[in-house]
């Protein structure tokens, strides 16, 4: 069995089951056009009368758009009655697509998932084929609302009487996002609000600084932030009532002497950690247990021949010879006593730790020694590690003394976890509040440091002129105008550079050459975005495809079919580059005032660009 | 029954049977028994499961018989099987076709709509393609009557242009102009098109400073496709247009369905004059059915039930669509792994 289903059978079983007019969804271009192409030779072609109302469409059509003319994909629409509609192509053409839909001429149009709220023309039915779209780099999954808009174009009101949304399977495809997709609420609607530069200097030229913060407090981003700080007050008010609960104490802020001291332990628990394994007694004795020494056990006694630590062990261990030349190991904490009574040996490198002469005349000591002997009185060692940290803290830890110690200490640490979630939950809180005009007040700085803003945070001359360039990249753009990179060039070069900047797609491609000037330009505007990538993030500033429209405006004879055979790019990206550039160029058209010289080259570039396909179309 | 014969007897058994007796006697381990193993052990219990052997002999015999006498009088029924349920299918493709031309009449919540803009900001939070246009081209009526200017806002320069053609044949070419980043067509004209973007820097400008009279006299903004708001990239633009929108000017938020109107009719009455009123709906004007199309070109409904499952939790699948689904999962998985 195929992976999917085949094009021309999915169309077939669409008009066996009169489901057609269709739109087929699919993931990318090239599946649409291969989606096409597989009707080349498939299928009968349609009826005549059904292939002059097409024809008639289109011609009527050409008026408009002389470009449809010889469209290649003219003879393929009107044969077979179906066609494909996405970005890769021209905008006329996809509004004959879309005008031959409305008028019902056309069986199915295969379109892009991405495209979707592009797609701005009904149909009996739509077929899903897909789950996900590829977003930037990625393939995610459908959400419910591009699911809801591309099932709303199902049914045309007037027409049908019912609409259909069918689901047919490919690899990968996961049916339970499309039927939450088509079944679920959509999702809800949140700001995405950015503090851009053109913002930052519109806004400073129309209201003062201190008027700022109100007007920032009237966005829906701020709006949506305020109900989640409400929120998160009703949870601090919680938080707070339990902490009250915590109280009467002697000293206020016990909580922080607490803390103080939790984080002192913290930081000496590694230095006191070796020491901690010792009960103080055991500790204490530890400084008497050397060599000779004689020691009681609870059974016998004997005399101490080393005292070690074998690595990774907690506990101290001493080597003991005992009654009758017994040679063993004990932990210090099985020391009973010491006694207050050593002998001199030889000690040796390696067991038994004593020569064997000391050995034998040790053991004798031992026999001879009596049986009840006073231990040596050893004071347990204070706990020295806390005392002196406690110290350490000086005023910060009143405590010892204080008599709520133990309660303190029993309750700190859950008072302490909710102290903390407060205080996180209060910082958040006034960052929800403030954190836009902070974030303003931050980007307002960098245009006082670049010298657009004055002092008293004014729109100085350069700012005046400034804020009329309100596209992305802006920043970049009007320090390029302010360096003078745009003297003495060509309009071609203008333009190159502008497309430079406005493309944002990484698709590659083959382009035409660019011209020396428009690389040293590029380069120049790269050294100048690498410079003010701490304030704006750089545009991808792909060299190449400025080659498109330095060739489009500097060669008046160039016509649209040879600029698409100049380069691997879709026609319909083509059309996109260049206006986008139109976009960019009108921008700078806008400084008139302040640079003449400029505006003059924008608009001659300008000029240039609206030809041909670029003419006859919005 | 000697051990032997039941030996034999029991290796004719299928393999799923014999697992489901060697569990019900040995346990769960009697699942990673092979059928040499289960057949030991089931012969082993044999004495105290008696009654349970027979039974299973008795399902297999029934199980045989009817596969023997299955294709004769069932032939409907595996045709039927095959087919699914044709008459779930024919209900599906019901009542397709063209509807009895009726007179247009608005729908309640439009009409609703269009008063509210009287009294205020209109959020229209519907449906594609429920009819969001009749609201804005009788708003705009409205607003010429009181020799206001309207402006109309789309994301896409595509749609400003659909809009413009419709605008154009509706109030006539010398009452509609179109300023997009690149066109500017008859830009004082009292209904003007444009993408958001555009009217965003008119604010812009107007704040400055700078005299526009198409500002002054502004009586209504529509604001198309108006869930754009929620666009990482140009959202931005939506909340700066409808924060700088003179306060004599009307709002009329067209949207699809989203999930949080009523946040956005709370934002828009707080920071504007008049309260805003929400007009929102699930109901299509075209009833929505949902299908599955097999590669084989078989078609079945989606779900059980013929209209669409109100929420997710609801939403039942046809057996016929899951069970070829997941055919054609275990086909291309398979496919994948050999592949």
């Amino acid at each position: 069995m195929p992976p999917s289903i085949h094009p021309v059978h999915l169309v077939t079983v669409l008009r066996q089951k009169s489901l057609t007019p269709a739109i087929v969804f699919l993931t990318s271009r090239r599946s649409c056009d291969e989606a096409l192409q597989a009707f080349e030779h498939a299928t009968d072609p349609l009826p005549p009368a059904r292939q002059e109302n097409i024809t008639a469409v289109l011609d009527e059509l050409t008026a408009a758009y002389p470009s449809l003319q010889d469209h290649p994909l003219r003879r393929m629409v009107t044969a077979c009655g179906v066609a494909a509609h996405h970005a890769g192509h021209l905008p006329s053409w996809k509004i004959a697509i879309e005008e031959l839909m409305r008028r019902g001429c056309l069986d199915a149009v295969f379109a892009t998932t991405t495209l979707a709220a592009g797609v701005d023309f009904p149909a009996r039915t739509v077929v899903l084929t897909q789950s996900g779209v590829r977003r930037d780099q990625d393939f995610t999954d459908l959400t419910i609302a591009e699911v809801a808009q591309i099932s709303g174009r199902a049914g045309r009101r007037g027409k049908d009487s019912v609409g259909f949304a069918i689901v047919t399977p490919s690899p990968y495809m996961d049916l339970g996002v499309l039927i939450r997709g088509l079944t679920g609420r959509p999702e809800p609607v949140d700001s995405q609000f950015i503090i851009a530069y053109p913002m930052v200097l519109n806004l400073l030229k129309a209201h003062p600084l201190d008027h700022i913060q109100s007007i920032l407090a009237k966005s829906f981003a701020q709006y949506q932030m305020n109900a989640q700080a409400a929120h998160l007050e009703h949870r601090i008010e919680k938080l707070h009532a339990k902490l009250e609960s915590y109280k009467p104490r002697e000293c206020s802020d016990w909580l922080t002497q607490w803390n103080a001291y939790d984080h002192a332990t913290r930081q000496t628990a590694m230095k006191l950690q070796a020491r901690r394994h010792h009960p103080p007694e055991v500790r204490a004795r530890l400084p008497f247990l050397t060599p000779g020494r004689v020691v009681a056990f609870p059974r016998f006694s004997g005399i101490v021949l080393r005292r070690y630590r074998s690595r990774g062990q907690r506990h101290e261990t001493v080597t003991v010879l005992r009654k009758g030349g017994v040679v063993a190991e004990s932990p210090v904490a099985d020391i009973m006593g010491v006694i207050d009574h050593t002998f001199a040996f030889a000690p040796a490198p390696a067991f038994p730790w004593a020569t064997t002469e000391a050995l034998s005349w040790l053991t004798q000591q031992l026999e001879d020694l009596p049986k009840h002997l006073p231990f040596l009185t050893v004071p347990p060692a204070p706990d020295d590690g806390e005392g002196e940290l406690v110290k350490s803290l000086g005023d910060l830890f009143p405590c010892p003394s204080c008599p709520c110690r133990p309660t303190c200490a029993k309750e700190f640490k859950a008072a302490n976890t909710v102290k903390q979630e407060w205080l996180h939950h209060t910082r958040t809180v006034q960052s929800l509040r403030t954190g836009l005009w902070h974030k303003f007040q931050a980007r307002a700085d960098i245009l006082q440091d670049l010298g657009y803003l004055d002092p008293a945070f004014k729109l100085t001359a350069d700012g005046e002129w400034a804020r009329l360039i309100r596209i992305d990249f802006s920043l970049l753009i009007t320090e390029l105008i302010r360096a003078q990179a745009f003297k003495d060039i060509a309009p071609s070069t203008l333009a190159g550079l502008m497309a430079c900047i406005a493309y944002e797609n990484d698709r590659p491609n083959s382009f035409p050459r660019i011209s020396g000037v428009l690389a040293s330009l590029v380069a120049t505007a790269r050294r100048m975005a690498e410079a003010l990538a701490a304030y704006d993030d750089p545009p991808l500033l792909r060299a190449d495809v400025g080659g498109l429209a330095e060739r489009w405006v500097g060669d008046a004879t160039l016509t649209w079919a040879q600029l698409c055979r100049a380069t691997s790019m879709a026609e319909g990206d083509i059309y996109r580059l260049l206006s986008r550039t139109l976009e960019y160029l009108s921008q700078v058209h806008s400084l008139q005032s302040t640079h003449p010289d400029l505006a003059t080259l924008a608009a001659e570039a300008l000029s240039r660009i609206r030809r041909g396909v670029l003419e006859e179309l919005p | 029954m000697t051990h032997d014969e039941l030996e034999r007897a029991l290796a004719e058994l299928p393999f799923r049977l014999l697992r489901g007796l060697g569990r019900a006697i040995a346990g769960p381990p009697a699942l990673r028994m092979g059928k040499r193993r289960l057949i030991h052990t089931i012969v082993a219990g044999a004495e105290a499961n008696s009654a349970r052997i027979e039974a299973t002999f008795r399902t297999h015999q029934a199980e045989q018989g009817a596969l023997a006498a299955g294709p004769a009088p069932a032939g409907g029924a595996s045709s039927e099987h095959k087919s699914g349920n044709p008459a779930d299918l024919r209900a599906l493709l019901e009542g397709i076709g063209v509807p009895e031309p009726r007179p247009f009449v608005p729908d309640d919540w439009q009409v609703e709509a269009v008063e509210a803009l009287e009294r205020g900001d209109v959020i229209v939070s519907v449906p594609t393609g429920s009819g969001k246009t009749y609201v804005a081209v009788e708003a705009t009526r409205r607003a010429m009557y009181e020799d206001r200017t309207v402006v109309y806002t789309s994301p896409l320069k595509a749609l400003s242009n659909t809009k413009y053609t419709e605008f154009c044949k509706l109030f006539g070419p010398e009452f509609v102009g179109i300023i997009t980043g690149d066109r500017r067509d008859n830009p004082t004209a009292p209904i003007l098109i444009m993408t958001t973007e555009i009217l965003r820097n008119l604010l812009y400008d107007a704040a400055g400073g700078e005299i526009d009279v198409r500002l002054d006299t502004l009586g209504l903004v529509i604001i198309d496709e108006s869930q754009f708001l929620a666009d990482p990239e140009r959202g931005v633009v939506w909340e700066e247009t409808i924060i700088f929108c003179p306060s004599q000017a009307r709002l009329l938020l067209l949207s699809a369905s989203i999930g949080n109107p009523h946040e956005l009719a709370a934002w828009l009455t707080c920071i504007r004059p008049t309260p805003c009123h929400l007009v929102r709906h699930q109901h299509r004007s075209v009833p929505l059915r949902a299908a599955y199309l097999h590669p084989n070109g078989k078609l079945t409904p989606l779900f059980r039930t013929v209209t669409m499952p109100p929420s997710p939790s609801q939403a039942v699948l046809h057996p016929e669509a899951k069970r070829l689904f997941t055919l054609f999962e275990e086909d291309t998985v398979y496919a994948r792994r050999s592949g």
